[in-house]
Parts: structure tokens; sequence; C-alpha cells
């Protein structure tokens, strides 16, 4: 349909303790924001290997977003010290690879943030929607 | 300087401190290839030059040198350059070959030149990571063979400058520029073959539970195996290329790997190889680090 | 082939409203390994159940996903439903199209297909799963509690009776906190004093509490069922075995003058002191700071025995009145802090508040002018231990006040100092004030400025009338600008919003109601347990109505300020409440541990030990197969299922039940491969 406007498709990994409940509350606060981000909780954002967020742009994201806990107040003490240092390499390998470092937001976001919740994602769908589609997205890679 | 090596060899042979010395001897129509010397006779067989490009690190890992079933594991000689030797000092942090089985002959190294290793092809210029070496002698071995050089070649930027260069486009032009390298990528898995740091049982692009990349012999799925390979050994990688050297079509594959060495030895100033105990920098971190995200 | 349900909560109207249930069904219908999908309105109730449980009878489901609620707020009410039916309790994934879907996207045509996928990312992760059998631990029957205010005192009581043993860790030299500065209690105008101290009392003769004051927790390691604590004895210098807290010391000692931290700045004390005369236990403390023999020991190495041959000092130490007048020579100059490692089951954080520092109001006069005085410190005024031996008197010269103006909300609900939340107790005990310093001198007129009188308990509205209406406090709606001195008065300018004008009082007495607020080091605290805490340092609860007294952190428990502002009722309920949560916790010598846990694929692990240097808990050991390679092995027992080493691990041969790769990848799968849900008409 032509006539549709873009609208961008969005991974976001949430970890149980922190964001994932930031983003519960937000719910129960009923805050609104934008919705095109679909969740994928994870125990911690430690657990989110990198290649996940690159096999979700191959799938097919125009943006992803990982959320963890604060650095300091991570539930499982280093999880996120971790992550912190991965997704600080891989986010610049991917732009090297090609993928604008815009379509890539990883933050920090507790339990009790529901608004910032609400806000780091609706900025986050604003600035993808005007980045436009991902190139990189394929047809369906199979397995999995 | 191979005088030398040959009469290394044919000791540590008579006298039983190793079973085989992994070097490098002519091989067909011209071209070098890594030798298996199993008895003190045979060490003539050796040879040096500058087209002795292969990573002999590659070689020591158990799988290639296991003994028969049930007789001690086998000690292993192997000639080592710079490179050679930072790629074994991350096989020996990682528990990947026993130290105390190995005895490390190091050769001062004046730079390999490309296409090295091929039967039929006129050697070409220094090989981009030598141009850039400032080692060219390695650490940590049992001996070493010749000097370094004398001062006065500083060592260039070639690769840095390629970087750069990549850097300097836009997004899209990157995405265009890796997508015509992967177009040609086969998936025939040399680059991986050839690496002494991919030393997986079974490699996670063959692994079905889960499948992280489908069989097809497509784009997606090649940018995919090579974003892998290349995270996977970030702060593992010692910088020899041969991933590059030995890929049928060419892709740019020592790029994708000196990205992260450039990006962690800036953030934290570790070297893969560096030595054979400090953690890779993925595998720690420091709480009050403050880093761009 | 897996055989998945879906069941469709609308939760009321709280899903129904937002998103068209019928059609998320109906696509689930269409999804791969989905047998039998449908809708209720309420599934977590008894007949929700009841059709979830049927229909894996009836159509052999294997797996259940249910698109609802958050899984934190009902995963183990389906999966203890599941477990009734057969299932293993594990096989089961909760879809959140409420939290994350319903409440936040008004537009059925945004809700709907966003439900639909959220549902069908579900019902593709669960066909990775397996059965979970998690491993028994074992539980270690004490407890820890760590605040010594009268929230700690109540669980250490609570729990000591049922016949377990505690360790009450306090800070301070005596138990006691906040309740034993005041004076009375609301709205009964019980002596603070005398209800608190009896419990205080019981503290230190009980015969399951060990009592350790002056310490402090160091670190805290383990996990529920198993922790390991260390705790800091801060070394008081006197022998608490020999001292039968006589208090010759305390009369003796000639460095006076310091301030009593006790007295909020208001008394002074001597070098060796206690912070107040009732104090549990009653033994004096010596400040290292302000002793002369101490600071002598420390200054001067002939005055400390030999620290090669142990030989005893060559010079004794500068003064040492009190070591010489201790009738039981229980005064130990050179006593080191010692530090002890014990285990306990589970751990009560009641570690309280400190109250808010009004200097920041610059024109309040805080600090500049002497008879503006906080909450706390009238209430050391009031109280007859106090500095002023019970008397009301002006700082400035002693004299009695005759006008004593209140400032209600002085750092609470303001944000600009950043406090924007209502401290809960200042008007009750502004109310208080009022009430007692007439009973104190009848003469006395009182005058509280307030924007909204908040009085919620039991008789509470009641006594704030009682203040007004008998004891005569005139309370102005309205805020205070500014506040001056003039000659040896105050004059306190505000504005009495009901009768439209500004207003000018002249003050004997200033008394600021400072609002409340977590300790200085209420992070660092929960840091070392592990738990988490919101911007201001009060601690998260699990939930406020399901779980107010626990935190995230499985074997951690919370209760009183340290959560939130609140008053001695609720404090000594939660902390109540928490033994009660500790007590379940202990009944049993053995516990289910974390099922959602990692395992290494040992046949293609390489050995490399990068999941052992990643893991918090220690929990990757060595193992050697019989074909000699050395490859990593998960402790069941200490493995926290974060997953770390699933990420960490190169070959990816770690296995995160419940998160893994499978599992993670199929969701993403699903999102992308199945064929759009079309907006709705």
């Amino acid at each position: 349909m032509p006539d549709t406007p873009f609208e961008p498709r969005i991974v976001g990994f949430l970890c149980n303790w922190c964001s994932y409940a930031g983003a519960n509350l937000a719910g129960t606060s009923r805050i609104r924001y934008e919705p095109n981000i679909r969740i994928i909780r994870v125990p911690c954002s430690g657990r989110v290997d990198p290649l996940f967020v690159a096999r979700a742009f191959q799938e097919g994201a125009d943006g992803v977003m990982v959320l963890g806990c604060h650095p300091g107040d991570c539930h499982y003490r280093d999880g996120n010290y971790y992550a912190r240092r991965r997704f600080n390499l891989m986010h610049g390998f991917l732009d090297f690879l090609g993928i604008d470092e815009r379509r890539l937001k990883i933050d920090w976001v507790s339990a009790a943030e529901g608004k910032r919740f609400a806000q780091v994602v609706s900025q986050f769908t604003d600035q993808v929607r005007d980045l436009g589609p991902a190139t990189v997205r394929q047809p369906a890679v199979l397995g999995g | 300087m191979i005088e030398q090596i040959c009469s290394i060899a044919e000791q540590i042979l008579a006298d039983k401190t190793v079973d085989v010395v992994i070097g490098y001897e002519a091989g067909t129509r011209g071209a070098v290839r890594p030798a298996f010397i199993r008895s003190a006779a045979e060490a003539g067989r050796l040879v040096w030059n500058d087209a002795c490009t292969h990573n002999l690190a590659n070689y020591v890992r158990e799988k290639h040198v296991s003994p028969k079933k049930g007789a001690p594991p086998a000690k292993v000689g192997v000639i080592l350059k710079a490179c050679d030797a930072r790629a074994l000092n991350v096989l020996l942090r990682d528990n990947q070959a026993p130290r105390a089985d190995l005895y490390l002959i190091g050769v001062a190294c004046q730079g390999m030149r490309q296409n090295s290793g091929f039967a039929g092809r006129d050697l070409g210029d220094l090989e981009l990571r030598c141009q850039d070496c400032a080692e060219r002698v390695p650490a940590g071995c049992d001996v070493v063979v010749g000097e370094a050089p004398a001062a006065g070649v500083a060592p260039a930027s070639a690769i840095a400058r390629e970087l750069d260069r990549l850097a300097a486009l836009s997004p899209a032009e990157r995405q265009a520029f890796w997508d015509a390298e992967f177009a040609r990528c086969l998936r025939c898995y040399a680059c991986r073959q050839a690496c002494p740091a991919c030393y997986c049982v079974e490699c996670t692009a063959e692994q079905l539970e889960p499948s992280w990349i489908g069989v097809a012999i497509r784009t997606p799925e090649k940018r995919f195996f090579h974003t892998m390979r290349a995270y996977h050994l970030a702060g593992r990688c010692a910088g020899c290329d041969e991933c590059a050297r030995v890929c049928p079509v060419g892709v740019r594959l020592d790029l994708l790997n000196a990205w992260f060495r450039r990006e962690i030895e800036g953030t934290y100033g570790y070297r893969a190889g560096q030595d054979a105990t400090t953690p890779a920098p993925l595998a720690s971190f420091v709480p009050s680090e403050s880093l761009d995200l | 082939m897996a055989r998945i349900g879906v069941f469709v909560c609308r939760c009321g109207s709280n899903i129904g409203a937002t998103v068209d249930v019928k059609k998320v069904v109906e696509a689930l219908g269409q999804t791969p390994d989905v047998v039998f999908a449908t809708d209720y309105m309420f599934m977590c109730s008894e007949p929700g159940q009841t059709q979830i449980q049927a229909a894996i009878r009836d159509h052999n489901l294997d797996r259940v996903v249910v698109a609802a609620c958050s899984p934190t707020m009902h995963f183990r009410t389906f999966s203890s439903a599941i477990q009734r039916a057969g299932l293993n309790p594990y096989m089961l994934e909760m879809a959140n199209i409420r939290e994350q879907c319903s409440w936040v996207h008004p537009d059925k045509a945004v809700g709907t297909p966003k439900a639909t996928d959220i549902v069908r990312m579900a019902a593709a992760k669960t066909r990775w799963f397996e059965p979970l059998y998690p491993h028994e631990i074992g539980v270690t029957r004490r407890a820890l509690v760590i605040g010594g205010g009268v929230a700690g005192i109540q669980a250490a009581l609570d729990i000591a009776n049922a016949g377990v043993p505690v360790v009450l860790v306090e800070r301070s030299p005596s138990i006691g906190g906040r309740m034993a500065q005041l004076d009375k209690t609301f709205p009964t105008l019980d002596c603070s004093g005398c209800i608190l101290t009896p419990r205080m009392t019981e503290v230190s003769q009980h015969p399951n509490i060990t009592l350790r004051t002056w310490s402090e927790v160091a670190t805290v390691r383990g996990f529920v069922g198993n922790f390991e604590v260390d705790i800091l004895q801060k070394p008081r210098y006197i022998d608490e075995s020999k001292c039968t807290g006589c208090g010759e010391c305390l009369t003796r000692c000639p460095w006076k003058g310091f301030p009593l931290e006790f007295d909020e700045g208001l008394g002074t004390r001597s070098a060796v002191y206690r912070p107040f005369p009732q104090a549990v236990p009653n033994k004096p403390v010596i400040d290292p700071e302000t002793c002369m023999a101490l600071k002598s020991i420390a200054e001067d190495a002939d005055r400390r025995p030999d620290p090669l041959t142990g030989a005893a000092p060559k010079r004794k130490p500068k003064c040492g009145l009190c070591q010489k007048t201790c009738p039981r020579e229980a005064v130990d100059f050179f006593q080191q802090p010692k530090i002890t490692t014990e285990k306990f089951g589970a751990v009560v954080l009641a570690n309280g508040f400190r109250l808010f520092d009004p200097t920041v109001y610059g024109e309040y006069g805080y600090g500049r002018y002497p008879d503006v005085i906080t909450s706390i410190q009238m209430e050391r005024l009031m109280n007859a231990a106090g500095p002023t031996g019970g008397e009301i008197r002006r700082p400035s010269d002693g004299k009695h006040p005759r006008s004593v103006v209140f400032l209600a909300c002085v750092g609470s609900r303001d944000e600009h100092v950043g406090r924007p939340y209502c401290s809960k107790i200042c008007c009750m005990y502004t109310a208080k004030h009022a009430i007692m310093l007439k009973e104190h001198d009848p003469h006395v007129q009182t005058y509280v400025f307030y924007m909204d009188v908040r009085a919620g308990g039991k008789g509470y509205d009641e006594f704030v009338r009682r203040a007004q209406e008998e004891y005569g406090a005139c309370y102005i709606r309205g805020r205070v600008s500014k506040i001056y001195p003039d000659g040896d008065h105050l004059v306190v300018m505000g504005e009495d919003t009901l009768m439209g004008m500004p207003v000018q009082v002249e003050a004997d007495m200033v008394v600021l109601a400072t609002g409340v607020q977590p300790q200085a080091d209420a992070g660092d605290m929960a840091r070392k347990l592990g738990i988490s805490y919101d911007g201001y340092g009060f601690i998260n609860e699990s939930h406020p109505k399901l779980n107010p007294v626990e935190s995230n952190t499985a074997g951690i428990f919370v209760a009183g300020m340290t959560i939130g502002p609140k008053d001695i009722p609720e404090s000594v309920s939660q902390a109540s409440a928490a033994a009660a949560k500790v007590l379940g916790l202990l009944s049993q010598p053995t516990m289910l541990g974390e099922a959602m846990i990692s395992a290494v694929s040992q046949a293609r692990c390489t050995g490399c030990f990068t999941c052992e240097q990643v893991c918090p808990y220690n929990a990757v050991e060595r193992v050697t197969l019989r074909d000699g390679r050395q490859v990593a092995q998960i402790n069941e027992g200490l493995c926290k299922g974060c997953g770390v080493c699933a990420t960490a691990c190169p070959g990816k041969v770690i296995n995160l039940r419940g998160f893994s790769d499978q599992a993670l990848l199929a969701q993403m799968n699903a999102l992308f491969t199945l064929p759009e849900v079309v907006a709705v008409d």
C-alpha cells in the first residue's frame, strides 16, 4: 500500500528486574507511548547477545533497543557492566558495517522510571521513523 | 637464520624435547607451506623467507596433534613470528594449548609478502599487517632466532588508513561496500579454518539448535556469519590476517577484525595476545568506567 | 511437535476495551503448533484456571501461553494451575498484553496487531521449552535484622519468639532508633520511651537474639537460604563483658561539650558517652575523635604496644581517668575492630530514615537563627531526658517561648528541592507539638502554616481538631516567605490563602516540619544486598500491594521508613509482616532453587572458561571428562539464571533454560516471519 506511512519495526530487549518493570509501571500509570516496540524479556541486559541485535536487523527490524538496569544496580550485580562493554563495541561495529548507529539505542531504565521508559521509547521510535526503513533487512531467514 | 632454525629443530627432535616441529617448507610450484618435521634427519626441509606468512599457532591446538589413543600427549615445537606468538598467547590463555607440551621457536621477522602460500603467483608488496608492525620479534618464546630490525623503518598505518577511509563514508555507503564484499563470499569457511582463535568444537554457523544462520548462500546470511565471527573474535584476534589471505574471493575480512582491534586497543589499551594471562576485555569490566553507548 | 494452548484474558475491560481479543484468538489459531486458542473474561479466576486445565486434558496440550497481565503478577498463579493439570509448571509463558499493550495504547487498531504479535512471540518461545525441575537447596535457620529502630526491634522479637535465632545489627551505640528520640507519640500521646524501652530490654534479654550494636554490615554474599554476612564490630573501647553500665566513667570524663548526635545538635556529651540514659545495651562508647587518651595513643607510638614484640607500651596514654575510675577495669584503649562472618537464611532490612536538612531554604534562616529549629530538635527539647530536661527553652537565651510558629512541608511536596513526595507524618507530629507545647505552658500560642492537613489514620483527624479546638493552635493555610530576626524574637512572614491576605507573626521560636528521606548510605546498603531502590533512595518493594515487605531479591525483606514515609503503627505492622515472611522462608530445612538456570553442553565445550570469568556468582566449576578434556560445569545451587555466561560463551554451548538462544531467536523470528496482522476494520 503505497500510501501507508512508514512505521518502523522496533525490537526491544528489556531486563526483567529494571526496564521490564519500568515498562510495566508505564502501563499501570497509563502513560502512552509510541506502539511500535515489541518487547523481548530477558533476565538481565547481560543476557542480550549483541548478535541478537545483529540478527534483529537482519530479520527486518528498523530499530533495536536494549534497556537494562542502571550500572551499579544490576539485580545480578555485574550483568549490565558486561552489557555496557559489549554494546559499546557492537554499536560501533554495526555502524561500521553500515547500520546507522542511530538505529540502536542502549539505555538504562529502572523499575521506578515508568515515565522515562515511555519517553525513551517514544523518542527513539520518532528517531527511527525519521531515518526511514533499514535496508539491511532481507526476506525471512529459516530456522530459529 | 635458516641454519640456526634447522639446527635448533634438529636438536630438539634428537633429544626428544619434542615429537614434531611445525615450521615452513618448500611446497608445490615454489609456494611455501607448513611443514611437520618428525625426525632430526628431516630438519633440513625447513625454510625461512618472506613467504612464510602462515600462522603456525593454528596447528598447536590439541586436535591437530592428538596422539594415538592411550599415548601421552605429543610435545610440539613450533616456529612463530610476532603475530603468531600473540595468537598462541590467546590460545594459552583460553586453555586451548598446553604450554608445558610446547617448545616455542621465535623468529625475528622482516615482514611477509602478499600472495604468500599460493603456488604460481608472484609475491607482492609487504602484507598490510607487516607494514604496520612495530613488534617484529616475538615474545614469550623458549628461544628466539634473529634480531630486531635496525631502527629507522617506522611502522606505517596502512590498515588504520583503510579503516578511516571507510569511517568517513555514510552508513549507506558502508553498507553498500560490505554488501558487495559479502556478495562474493562462498561460505567456504576457509577463513575459519585458517584462524587459530576459531577453535569451537561446533561452529555457531553450523549449529542447528539454535540455527543462528540459515544454510542459504545469500548476502544476509553471509553478512551475519562475518558479523558473528568478527564479534566472537573481539579481544581474541591477534591480527595475523590469515583469514583475509586464504579467502579465495578476497573478502576484506582483515578490516572487520582490525576494526575491533583498534577499538579495543583504544578503549582498553589491550592487544590480544599481549600476554597469556590477562582476561579479554569483554570478559571483564570496571564499575566506574564510562563508555559511549 | 509442540501442542500449544493459547488463553487470552480480557481482564474485564482492562484488555478487552482496547484490544480486539477475538481477533487475537483467531490469529493465534492459525499459528504453527497452536492447537487450541480461546479467550475468557478473567483468566486468573477459579473458572478461568479450570478452563485452562480442562483444555490441557481435552486437547492434550503440552505447553500453555496465557496472554494477560505481566508475568510478574500471575506467573505463579497459572504455573500452579497447569501443574495441577499434570503439566510441568515451567511449560508456561505469559504474554504481557495489558501493562505493555492494552493499558498504553487506547486505539484498538493499534493495540490489536501489537497484542497479536506479542502473543505469537510468546507461542514461538514455548516451542523451545522443556520441563524444568528445580533442585533443593539447604536453608540456614537464622535471620539477620539490619537496623535497631522500632521496625527492626519488632521484626527481631517476632522472629525470635518463633524460636529462630536472630542477629540484630545496629550501627549506633544503642537500639531504639528515631522512636527513642521522641517524647510522645501521636495520636494517643503515649510516652515514646515508655512503650519502646520495654521492647528494647526484651531484645537485649531474649535468648534467641544476639544484639550487635556499634556494628555494621560490611559485605553480604550468597543467596536466599544461604547468606554469608561479614559484620564489623567497631571498637567501643569498653569491654562489654565487664561493663555494668554504672556510669562512673561518664561522670569523670573531663572532655565535655561535644555535640551529642542523639540530641540533634542541641545537647552535648563527653568523649565517653551513652547516647541516652535508657540506652540498650547500657554500655558507653568512647569517641576516638574527642577522647584525649585515644588521640594520644594514635599520635604517639610509645603509648602503643610494640607491634613486633607485643611488649607493653612505654608510656601511659594521656588522661585515662575513665580507665582509672572504672570499678570493673572495663576500659580498653587498645580494642580493635573485629569482623565476624555469619550465616543466615534471610535478612530483614529496617535501616530507617534521616530528616531533610532545611538549610537549603535560606529564607527560613535555619542554621543562622538559633531559634529556628527542626521538628526532631523540638522532640529533644520536649523529652525529659533531653538537653533541657524536658523544658521548652529557646536555644538562643534559654527563655520559655510564648509564641511558637510551625511551618509544615519543609522539604516535602517541593519539586524545587527534589522532594515532591509527602512525608506523611509531619502534619500529625506538628499537631502533637502544638498540643504538647500548650501542655507544657498554657500561655503559649502556637501557629501552624500548612498546605493541606493530612491526618488519615485512626483518631488522626480528631487529634488535629483537638490541637485547634482544645489547644488553641492557630492554623493558617499558606506558605511562609521569609523569617527574619527583630530584636530578641523572629518575624514570620507568610500568606493566609483562605483570608486572601499576607500575615506576619511574631515568634519566639519557629519549628520547621522537616520531611523524611532515606539514610545517606541507603543506596550503598541496597547494593550490598543486591536490592533496588528508587531515585530518592527508598527501597523498592516487590509490589506495593501484593508483596509490600519483600524486595525483588529472594530472601531479603524490608520494613519501615526505608521503603517510604510512614508512621510508627505502619512500621511495626510491616516489621511483623516481614518477620512472618522470614519465618515462612525458614520453616523448612530445604527449599527449591532457581529452575531457570544455565547448563553447559559439555560435549561441545572448548574449555576456554570465559563463562567462569564473567559469572557474578562464581557458579562455574571445572570438570575433567573421560577423554581428558577439561570443560565447564555450572553449579546448580549457585546459578541465579542471569545468562551472562550464555552470552559470553563464544561457542554458544550454554543453555539458559527459559531464555535460551533458541527461545529468544524464536521470538524475533515469529515477529518477522509470520504474516502481518492487518489493521482491524
